[in-house]
């Protein structure tokens, strides 16, 4: 299995290389007033709105400063329901792909936050996969996806 | 009946019959003693008569004898004595016939005696005595009258007669008086008897009286006793039982009103004193707690009597506490607020004081350092004299070099100036380079973002994607190299550029610097100048400097004398300020004990 490798704060996470549609430089967000404090802003892709998550301020760190390897993180979200929604996430230091053999991911034992899932471990430390489908709390999910919830 | 009478008729009764018994008796002994009064006086008048009788006979003895003398003697001498005994012979026996008038067969008796004696007198006596008178003094005319009838014993029995007579008389008299002696005894025994018997009677009565008397005294008296026994132990329903109806019974009947009105009048005391006694705890309650320190106790107590004014007074008095020691508290609180005041002012003063004995204290070191100073001075003078003139000749070497100086300060002005321009070119290059790296790394920026798209497409793609894959990681690869190499010669660019700046400032400065110094040794040329005309002049004016240097020493001992002076006066004032501080703070104690003392009483109601 393929992971795309970044930081959150100071350790490594992967996200599945099948929830990724593309990867982009660090482009100039919409602010979104009044918007939870994990919504970093909106993002214009080929003149369609894609909302993007701070992982950070996801996680409940304080957001990084802008680095020339700070990206967007294209994904493929897929709401309970089956819709598919394109959804931006900030994630700095974004290393590459890299390989995962399933026999090394082990269950964390520990569920503080919902959207972490197992950890593998290597010669860099562990590495912990993101789930996207359970990166967005319903409530928030309901805001950033009204139209097609309605 | 007895029971009935009185106490005073009792007493008069029971005397009286003794009384009676009494003077009884004394009449009866006072009649027995005049009749054994009377006997006794019959008992003597019989013992006159018989020594009347003896007299009598005496008498005739006597004539008898002195007839005989003369008889014989026919002294007449004794015929005289011998009629003068004869005449008294009458007078003896009318006495005896006077004594015995009361027994008339005594009177015929001596009637009859008195004859015969007359008629012995006037026939034998008479006649004899006239016969020896005729005789004369014859011898034995005695012989012869001896011879005569009369006495020569014949005519004796005439005195017989009367002598016989005279015995008879006698025995009479002593038979009376033997009668007299009886009946005499006689009233003696019943007078024994009669006083025997009377005083048998008066002491048996006496103490029948008596025992009678105790009877009925002591009974109710005894009961009375018994009664006041039980009271006294503590019995108050006991009452005495009346047995009579004399003064005693009214004196027990009194007694038990008495007893009643003492048990009532303790009852009521009984009730009053438990009521003053309530009243006294409750009172005592408050003033307890009063005494505990708490104020606030209220005094429930009315009313018009001695308590209830007690209570109203205590009331007033708690009240007055009351408001004596709020108004204490509030006194004590400013008292300590000024003290602490006065503390704090105490302090600062304190301060001052210190403050201003260290400044007196630097002033004198200050003041001695001016004099050593200006000892010093002089001395200094006197070298700065001989250097002035040293400095005179230098100062005109120093001006040359100084021109000198001059001209190479030029020179380095117009270097610098060229250095300049050729850091401003090195700049600008630098600037390009930086405008063409920035470029490089957005290319490998863009670079490093494509292969990793084309790695995720290629991933997507599955096996057919397999070796393109492998070309994106290489792709990224040297993109990262390139995006490492280009921040390298960026930041050796900015190095380089820092560092071009830094010269460029440090260039500029010291062309600045070099041209102030041109500037300043200029100034410092024509300054020279001057000092050497006013080196010139300085000699004489040191002179003067050294006079007043000298003044100035003086004046230097004489001020640190007086800051002597100053700062022990300033000790001084420090120590008393300290000590009021002391007092101050011991004030504030007082204050504060007399804060905590009062807080312990509870005054809030």
């Amino acid at each position: 299995m393929k992971l795309l490798v970044f930081h959150i704060g100071a350790d490594r996470y992967g996200l599945r290389l099948r929830d990724v549609l593309r990867v982009l430089p660090l482009v100039e967000l919409k602010q979104l007033p009044l918007a939870p404090d994990a919504v970093a802003g909106l993002m214009d892709l080929h003149g369609e709105s894609v909302p993007v998550i701070d992982l950070c301020r996801a996680s409940g760190l304080p957001s990084g400063e802008d680095h020339f390897d700070t990206r967007i993180i294209v994904a493929d979200y897929v709401t309970p329901e089956g819709s598919h929604h394109q959804l931006g996430l900030r994630a700095e230091r974004v290393l590459g792909v890299q390989e995962v053999r399933d026999d090394q991911l082990t269950d964390s034992g520990v569920q503080a936050a919902p959207f972490l899932g197992q950890v593998a471990g290597d010669a860099q430390g562990m590495l912990q996969l993101v789930e996207l489908s359970q990166l967005l709390p319903p409530d928030l999910r309901a805001l950033l996806f009204q139209t097609a919830a309605s | 009946m007895f029971k009935d009478l009185s106490i005073k008729k009792k007493l008069y009764f029971s005397f009286s019959a003794i009384l009676a018994i009494i003077l009884v008796l004394l009449s009866i002994a006072y009649n027995r003693f005049n009749s054994l009064s009377e006997a006794n006086r019959w008992d003597r008048h019989t013992m006159d008569v018989i020594h009347a009788i003896d007299q009598l006979r005496n008498d005739l003895l006597q004539v008898q004898v002195e007839a005989r003398g003369y008889y014989l003697t026919g002294d007449p001498r004794r015929l005289e004595r011998a009629r003068k005994e004869m005449n008294d012979l009458p007078g003896s026996i009318g006495e005896l016939q006077k004594l015995t008038a009361d027994n008339p067969n005594q009177v015929a008796r001596f009637k009859k005696l008195d004859d015969k004696i007359r008629v012995w007198s006037e026939e034998i006596i008479e006649s004899q005595l006239k016969l020896r008178q005729e005789m004369g003094d014859k011898p034995g005319a005695a012989d012869a009258m001896g011879r005569t009838p009369q006495l020569s014993g014949s005519a004796t029995s005439a005195i017989g007669e009367v002598y016989k007579s005279m015995n008879e008389a006698a025995d009479e008299e002593k038979r009376l008086l033997a009668a007299r002696i009886q009946a005499s005894e006689q009233l003696q025994d019943t007078m024994r008897a009669v006083l025997t018997g009377g005083g048998v009677a008066c002491v048996l009565l006496s103490l029948g009286v008596a025992w009678l008397l105790a009877r009925a005294l002591l009974a109710p008296l005894n009961n009375l006793t018994q009664a006041v026994h039980k009271i006294a132990a503590g019995d108050q329903s006991a009452r005495a039982q009346v047995l009579s109806n004399d003064e005693l019974g009214d004196v027990s009947t009194e007694f038990n009103r008495m007893a009643q009105a003492i048990q009532d009048s303790q009852a009521k005391e009984l009730a009053a004193t438990n009521l003053l006694r309530s009243k006294v705890d409750s009172l005592l309650g408050v003033v307890s707690k009063a005494a505990a320190g708490d104020l606030t106790g209220k005094i429930e107590v009315q009313g018009e009597d001695a308590i209830g004014r007690l209570a109203a007074g205590l009331d007033r008095m708690f009240a007055n506490l009351r408001a004596l020691l709020n108004n204490v508290q509030k006194a004590g609180i400013q008292v300590t607020t000024s003290a602490t005041e006065i503390a704090a002012s105490a302090k600062q003063q304190e301060a001052t004081g210190i403050e201003q004995a260290q400044t007196s204290v630097e002033i004198l070191s200050t003041t001695k350092e001016i004099s050593a100073n200006t000892s010093q001075l002089l001395k200094t003078m006197e070298e700065a004299t001989a250097v002035a003139d040293y400095t005179t000749s230098a100062t005109a070497d120093a001006q040359n070099n100084l021109k000198r100086m001059d001209s190479t300060m030029q020179h380095m002005v117009s270097a610098t100036d060229s250095i300049n321009a050729k850091l401003a070119a090195l700049s600008e290059k630098a600037s390009n380079i930086n405008s063409v790296l920035i470029t490089i790394t957005k290319v490998a920026d863009q670079t490093n973002i494509l292969s990793l798209n084309a790695a995720i497409e290629a991933e997507k793609a599955g096996e057919a994607g397999r070796g393109f894959s492998v070309v994106a990681t290489e792709i990224r690869r040297l993109a990262d190299q390139t995006s490492v190499s280009t921040w390298d010669i960026e930041q050796m660019l900015k190095e380089m550029q820092s560092a071009v700046s830094a010269s460029v400032m440090g260039m500029d400065k010291f062309s600045e610097e070099i041209r102030r110094s041109v500037g300043e040794v200029r100034q410092v040329t024509d300054q020279l100048s001057g000092v050497m005309d006013q080196v010139q002049k300085l000699a004489p004016q040191f002179d003067v400097v050294l006079q007043g240097m000298q003044s100035q020493a003086v004046g230097a001992e004489q001020i640190s004398a007086t800051m002597m002076q100053l700062n022990d006066a300033t000790q001084q004032t420090v120590e008393s300020l300290k000590a009021t501080s002391e007092a101050v703070h011991q004030l504030q104690y007082a204050a504060g004990d007399l804060q905590t003392s009062v807080a312990n009483f509870a005054v809030a109601v």
